[in-house]
């Protein structure tokens, strides 16, 4: 054995700490202040020659810009329509990838095989490769300009990967558990309703959290679906407002806070579940 | 119990994957029906320039961009992977720009990067004179001068690793902690440990991942495109792939001319795929799959 080794990259004890803290003080310093900086611009007085030198509190404070992104954008009509869309999208996208990751479970391992195959593929396929041919599938149907096409990607649970994710989950779980409710003559649907659902809650959490900030955030399935402004979800009424004025800065931002507040809001809530797991349990996450 | 999935699979990425397949070879415009023009669109694709400027732009940009990102991610991941105060929060930090909703990241930063009343700019003209910077140089035109306007692209995208981040900080927290000891017993320096035991452990994540932001980079450029810079500036500086198909079929109507240009999005893809399923069974024995 050589001597204590003069800092080595795990570094040793408080000092090692001390430089850790620093390092994530910076990487705070450097993600937060875009967020800071679109808040306070939002509450700048609209219409106001800009200051010349740098703001972090605008001066005056004021909510003007609210109001007016509420007014003039029909911002509200559209939160509406965004959760309309998320109250139906999300629970069955999280139902759809739930029982799709059971059954792949539970499959004869050729089926698995290929499925898994298949959601690996449609997972590599970038959105706006689909745009055009969807776009026409939709037409065809007479489904375009209605929130159909919006809430039709819950069928896929909204990504792939959540489906992998599930199948992942209740492959994990103990095989004795499914034979024993074999025994018991219980039905797969009852199985995955009954014993396994309850068992991967914390899956389901975070896979519903991601579910909604995605569903909340889709732009481009409204931007081509949709034309009536009553149907506009929320970040569509947004783009729509940043065309009106694009001089006209804190009605814009204003608009964008409200659309973030709401997935920023629930990713801090389930973001724990995937970036604290300090126990040895949360490594095997895909 | 698959069966609503499977209709998901088939009707929404097989079943227009076919469609895009078909309508290449036809000119659409929505009103009449599809027309066979054959090889036309693909033939008219390579004379056409702005097809070839936005094919170089989505190449070049995947090419400075997901570098960048996976060295952030990586560079954040070994930072952040022990314990300590504050670790919690900046991995939240780091996370949270990828959970704004993009358009609402890209108003943002439309606002950022205004030349005039932006932010950044007036941060870079303090202590500067006339509007100039600190340095006596003019600061960057991020919306008019196509390189500053590229650079300004690529900037945002950085900010939005957080996915990747994530993945490579599991990988990372799912080292064995003994092989590290060893090498705190060989006395081994710190750049040492990375270059020859973190960075071959994380190698087939590290390319996996790479090569799954490139096909992402794809897509994830057509939003700030949109927004921020509108393509422009003229010509054509930030036009991507995923803008040319969404200009070409949606705004002008030319539904074959864009399933064509998506066929060449998807060559790019499959061909990115083989090399990921290449990289994967290579590494298959290491993970134990």
């Amino acid at each position: 054995m050589g001597g204590r080794a003069s800092g080595p990259p795990p570094l040793p004890g408080a000092a090692g700490r001390v430089w850790r803290t620093l390092g994530a003080a910076f990487v705070v310093l450097v993600f937060v202040p875009p967020l800071l900086l679109l808040v306070s611009g939002s509450l700048t007085e609209p219409g106001l020659p800009p200051s010349p030198t740098p703001h972090l509190v605008p001066d005056p404070v004021s909510t003007a810009g609210y109001r007016q992104a509420l007014e003039i954008g029909g911002l509200l009509r559209a939160s509406l329509n965004s959760v309309l869309v998320a109250v139906v999208a999300v629970p069955l996208s999280v139902l759809v990838a739930a029982l799709a990751g059971f059954a792949l479970a539970r499959l004869a391992p050729r089926t698995t095989a290929t499925v898994v195959a298949a959601s690996l593929v449609a997972l590599m396929v970038p959105a706006t490769a689909l745009l055009v041919p969807r776009f026409a599938i939709f037409r065809a149907l007479g489904l375009t300009d209605t929130l159909v096409p919006l809430i039709a990607p819950a069928l896929l649970g909204t990504s792939p990967l959540y489906v992998l994710v599930y199948y992942l989950a209740f492959r994990a779980l103990p095989r004795d558990l499914y034979d024993a409710c074999l025994v018991e003559d219980l039905s797969p649907m009852r199985i995955w309703w009954r014993v396994a659902l309850p068992l991967v809650r914390p899956v389901t959490a975070a896979l519903t959290a991601l579910t909604f900030v995605l569903t909340w955030s889709n732009f481009l399935d409204p931007l081509i679906y949709v034309y009536d402004r009553d149907l506009f979800t929320l970040p569509l009424a947004l783009r729509s407002l940043s065309v009106l004025d694009p001089t006209n800065f804190p009605v814009f931002l204003a608009g964008a806070v409200l659309a973030t507040a709401p997935a920023l809001l629930v990713f801090v809530l389930a973001q724990r579940r995937f970036l604290h797991h300090d126990d040895p349990t949360g490594r095997d996450r895909p | 119990m698959l069966a609503p999935y499977l209709v998901g699979l088939v009707g929404l990425v097989l079943l227009p994957a076919a469609v895009t397949l078909a309508l290449a070879f036809t000119e659409y415009d929505l009103v009449n029906a599809p027309s066979w023009v054959g090889l036309d669109n693909l033939v008219a694709l390579v004379d056409d320039p702005v097809f070839r400027v936005s094919l170089t732009n989505s190449l070049v940009f995947a090419l400075v961009a997901v570098p960048l990102r996976l060295l952030l991610a990586l560079g954040l991941a070994l930072l952040l992977h022990r314990r300590a105060f504050g670790v919690g929060t900046a991995r939240a930090a780091a996370v949270l720009p990828t959970a704004v909703p993009e358009i609402a990241y890209g108003l943002l930063w439309l606002w950022l990067f205004n030349p005039l009343y932006g932010p950044i700019n007036q941060l870079l003209r303090v202590g500067g004179e006339n509007g100039l910077t600190a340095l006596g140089r003019t600061p960057p035109q991020w919306l008019t001068d196509p390189t500053d306007a590229r650079a300004a692209i690529i900037l945002m995208s950085v900010f939005t690793m957080g996915e990747t981040f994530v993945v490579l900080l599991a990988a990372r927290r799912a080292l064995p902690r003994d092989v590290y000891e060893m090498a705190a017993l060989e006395d081994a320096t710190g750049w040492d440990v990375f270059r020859r035991v973190t960075l071959p452990l994380m190698a087939p994540v590290l390319a996996l991942l790479a090569v799954r932001d490139a096909i992402a980079s794809l897509h994830f450029s057509f939003v700030p495109a949109y927004v921020v810079t509108d393509g422009g500036p003229p010509p054509y500086a930030t036009t991507y792939l995923s803008l040319f198909i969404y200009r070409t079929g949606f705004e002008y109507l030319r539904y074959g001319y864009a399933a064509a240009a998506t066929l060449v999005m998807i060559l790019l893809t499959v061909a990115a795929v083989v090399v990921q399923w290449r990289l994967v069974r290579r590494y298959r024995g290491f993970y134990g799959l």
